[in-house]
């Protein structure tokens, strides 16, 4: 949901060209003057949510005819409401297409037939925002019609659709992650499918390495002592350890200097689940001895706080809470020391039932 | 000839007016986003993180403030003019720092949506000695 679906790019541009190709020619209207702003405003975004609309027929035109048939119905009428705006029934009629348009993607979308990307939540963005334009009454109205169901169909379908939206695109995007998402906000290697026996003999080494490297912190004093520090709050389940020695020296998965350490919580204190390599810079997956078994992961739109070192998951809408930045951070690999029965020693996480078990012993 | 020159007044004043609609509109809209920003980091505080629910509930009241300013705006009041100017032009000065430092934040066509240009369309709606004209 954070990417431009490569096929879908074209409306962008298509909407950019409608944009222009509306402001160069709805001021043409004779009576463009004789409306509000709002108004006016509505019609502009009408004709760019039409232009992105139908740039996208030619690409579903092969496999998904009748797709394709409802972007140019749905394209023809915002351009068709555009030029009406002066109709008596404009407000009613363009806000009926609009929410029927914003729930025609989600149910797409929560059906399968199309996977939530930054192209269709900027769309739905355009055409939410047009609802509310359409539908917000303006002082001095020549005519001062329905202001009261207007006004109570802007307060409840702009956060309806909003809420809607983002709550379809999210679940769709957990529940259905691409194959190279395995959990929210992590990005996975791309690597060959099956592992070569190389591969796995390389993995098994880089395993036995590490463990052997690491094994002396699982006194954590002794980590403490070579320069790690929790890089987390420790109330959590697990914490990471970074050294930032480490992290700028930008060793490259040298089992003997890992960037970080994993520690679960536990209430006899910190025990030792495994090691993390980090490369230096963003978009820089480091080397892969074990192909799929090894592939590195980089956690991408997360929102970060300062206040003890905490994350959440940046929203679809691009925002994070007040306080919290959307970063990226460089991609990492782990080698969990410990039994990890989901996933096995280099999965982007430790099972939590391996955590609560160490807890409980 | 009046009754064209009444009609053109009348159509200017009209037009004029509509800005701060078009702002309130704008400014729901933000509310909302920032409303779903505060409920979204709310169950991290679920998983011991406290500071990340505290944020939420911080958000939270700022969707509200945002809220209420955009009210003002609609009611035409000077305050609300001012802080809803202040407050998109620290959100473009805040989301500029974020996209220009190579922190690998989201530059998608969305996250450019709502954190520049819609605080931009805000900022523009209210600019300027004719529309503060119309704020009591």
């Amino acid at each position: 949901m954070y990417n431009i679906n490569p096929e879908h790019a074209i409306g962008l541009i298509g909407g950019f060209v409608a944009l222009i190709i509306a402001l160069a020619t709805l001021r043409l209207h004779p009576r463009w003057r004789s409306v509000p702003g709002t108004v006016r405003a509505a019609s502009v975004l009408m004709v760019v949510t039409a232009g992105v609309h139908l740039a996208l027929i030619p690409h579903h035109l092969a496999h998904e005819p009748l797709t394709s048939l409802l972007f140019l119905l749905n394209g023809a009428a915002f351009i068709a409401l555009a030029v009406a705006f002066t109709w008596r029934h404009w407000r009613l009629v363009a806000a009926g297409l609009l929410v029927a348009t914003v729930l025609g993607y989600l149910l797409y979308v929560g059906i399968g037939l199309e996977g939530p990307d930054q192209v269709g939540i900027a769309t739905k963005l355009i055409e939410v925002t047009a609802l509310g334009l359409a539908l917000v009454p303006v002082r001095g109205e020549p005519r001062r019609t329905h202001r009261s169901w207007r006004w109570a169909g802007l307060g409840v379908a702009m956060p309806l659709l909003i809420v809607m939206t983002g709550a379809t695109v999210w679940i769709v995007d957990l529940a259905r992650p691409d194959a190279r998402h395995v959990h929210a906000g992590a990005l996975l290697q791309s690597t060959n499918t099956v592992p070569t026996p190389a591969q796995v003999d390389a993995a098994s080494r880089l395993y036995h390495e590490t463990k052997a490297a690491i094994q002396p912190y699982e006194d954590w004093h002794l980590a403490w002592a070579a320069g790690y520090r929790p890089g987390n709050s420790t109330n959590m389940p697990s914490t990471h350890w970074m050294n930032q020695r480490y992290v700028d020296a930008g060793y490259v998965m040298d089992p003997k200097r890992p960037q970080g350490l994993v520690y679960a919580n536990t209430h006899h204190g910190p025990v030792l689940l495994g090691a993390m390599f980090q490369m230096k810079g963003i978009n820089q997956f480091g080397p892969d001895p074990g192909g799929p078994l090894t592939a590195w992961h980089q956690h991408e739109n997360i929102c970060i706080t300062p206040f003890g070192f905490e994350f959440s998951l940046m929203t679809p809408f691009g925002n994070c809470a007040l306080g919290a930045i959307d970063i990226s951070v460089s991609p990492m690999l782990h080698v969990w020391i410990v039994d990890n029965p989901q996933g096995g020693p280099f999965a982007v996480d430790i099972a939590p039932s391996v955590v609560a078990a160490l807890d409980r012993t | 000839m009046a009754t064209n020159d009444a009609g053109r007044a009348q159509i200017a004043d009209f037009n004029q007016t509509s800005r701060p609609e078009g702002a309130f509109v704008l400014l729901l809209l933000q509310s909302i986003f920032w409303a779903v920003a505060g409920l979204s980091a709310l169950p991290f505080g679920l998983a011991g993180e406290l500071h990340m629910a505290a944020l939420g509930l911080v958000t939270l009241m700022f969707a509200l403030v945002t809220c209420l300013v955009g009210i003002g705006v609609l009611w035409r009041r000077r305050w609300a003019r001012r802080v809803a100017m202040t407050l998109e032009v620290l959100c473009v000065i805040g989301s500029a720092l974020q996209l220009l430092f190579p922190i690998g934040a989201n530059r998608g066509p969305v996250a450019l949506l709502v954190d520049v240009a819609l605080p931009v369309a805000v900022v523009c709606l209210l600019w300027g000695k004719k529309t503060r004209s119309l704020f009591s």
